[in-house]
């Protein structure tokens, strides 16, 4: 019964990757905008683009360690 | 009856099996461990293989036109001086022997760790955990020390309303010890993440391989995906290291220029 239980709610911690993909999305599309616009800056925006891109990953991941923590811990 | 035995049998080896620690020399006092893990290992492979590196390149200081391993060494160098260089300033390059070896340790960690059968050390919460949380401390110490108690004008940001300071302090304190939390939180989940979708994936090809016909043939799908995402995961590990790096050098930045 519980492990149908962790399952469910693994499966449904999983759902929050839908925001970090956008997210993503979000961040190297206003990249592709900006150096479209000025690309004598490419170099430090694809800095800046990788550096968010790491953050944005980080709230993914943090909803993909919700959800090993309710399926393999608890 | 035999398909629900072999789905047993698949079911006992989980992905993150790979991340089991084995004493290698076992050593304890008590309650407390000071064992030789397989952990101690590969932390010691990474600086030792790094610093073998360094030191048969720059025999005798290195050429003035540089082979391929020194450039290598030099692209590495110029890459995080340039980093602390930009975001702390002039009074950074006192802490860049630091935050070198923090890249190179975490660069070489999450390479060796891609090579198969072998174990990332960064891939433990407790060990990357370690890091940002001895990392935290220190840019506090460090903020006490420059501006003394001066450093708590830090947690109310310049030209907010003062009406909602006491709620503002609170969260930006909250923050700030995220902060410290996520740096390691970051790390880790990003490759045991990996490393256990690619334990997933091989998993998938290997037991396709083992049963007949079609199967046996699509199991060349997720080898291939196998294939591709490796290269994403040597991105990633490369990734990780400068992400690490760059969130440092930007707290120590808070730390010593207040905002």
């Amino acid at each position: 019964m519980a492990e149908g239980a962790k399952l469910i709610g693994a499966g449904c911690a999983t759902i929050a990757l839908a925001g970090a993909g956008a997210g993503i999305g979000i961040v190297f599309g206003s990249f592709i905008s900006s150096v479209a616009r000025n690309p004598s800056l490419t170099k430090t925006l694809f800095g800046y683009a990788i550096l968010g891109f790491a953050l944005t990953e980080a709230i993914a991941l943090f909803a993909l360690m919700m959800a090993f923590l309710i399926l393999f811990v608890f | 009856m035999y398909s629900a035995e072999k789905e047993l049998f698949m079911m006992c080896f989980s992905p993150l099996e790979q991340f089991t620690l084995i004493s290698l020399i076992p050593l304890h006092f008590g309650n407390f461990y000071f064992s030789f893990t397989n952990s101690s290992l590969f932390m010691l492979l990474a600086t030792g293989i790094f610093l073998a590196l360094f030191s048969l390149v720059t025999v005798n200081g290195g050429t003035l036109v540089p082979g391929p391993w020194q450039s290598f060494l030099e692209m590495i160098y110029e890459f995080v001086t340039s980093l602390v260089r930009e975001q702390i300033g002039p009074k950074g390059t006192k802490y860049f022997p630091v935050i070198f070896t923090l890249f190179t340790f975490i660069l070489f960690s999450n390479l060796i760790g891609m090579v198969p059968y072998s174990f990332t050390t960064t891939s433990h919460f407790l060990v990357t955990f370690t890091l940002s949380f001895a990392i935290f401390v220190a840019v506090t110490i460090i903020g006490f020390q420059i501006h003394g108690l001066h450093f708590f004008s830090f947690l109310l940001p310049p030209g907010a309303p003062l009406v909602l300071a006491p709620f503002l302090v609170v969260i930006e304190l909250v923050s700030y010890c995220f902060r410290g939390i996520s740096l390691g939180v970051r790390l880790f989940a990003n490759m045991m993440a990996g490393h256990t979708l690619v334990k997933i994936l091989s998993g998938f090809a290997w037991s396709m391989l083992s049963l007949a016909g079609l199967l046996k043939m699509a199991s060349a799908i997720p080898f291939l995906v196998v294939f591709a995402l490796m290269f994403l995961e040597v991105g990633v590990a490369c990734l990780q290291a400068y992400v690490f790096t760059i969130l440092t050098c930007i707290y120590l930045n808070d730390a010593i220029h207040l905002h």
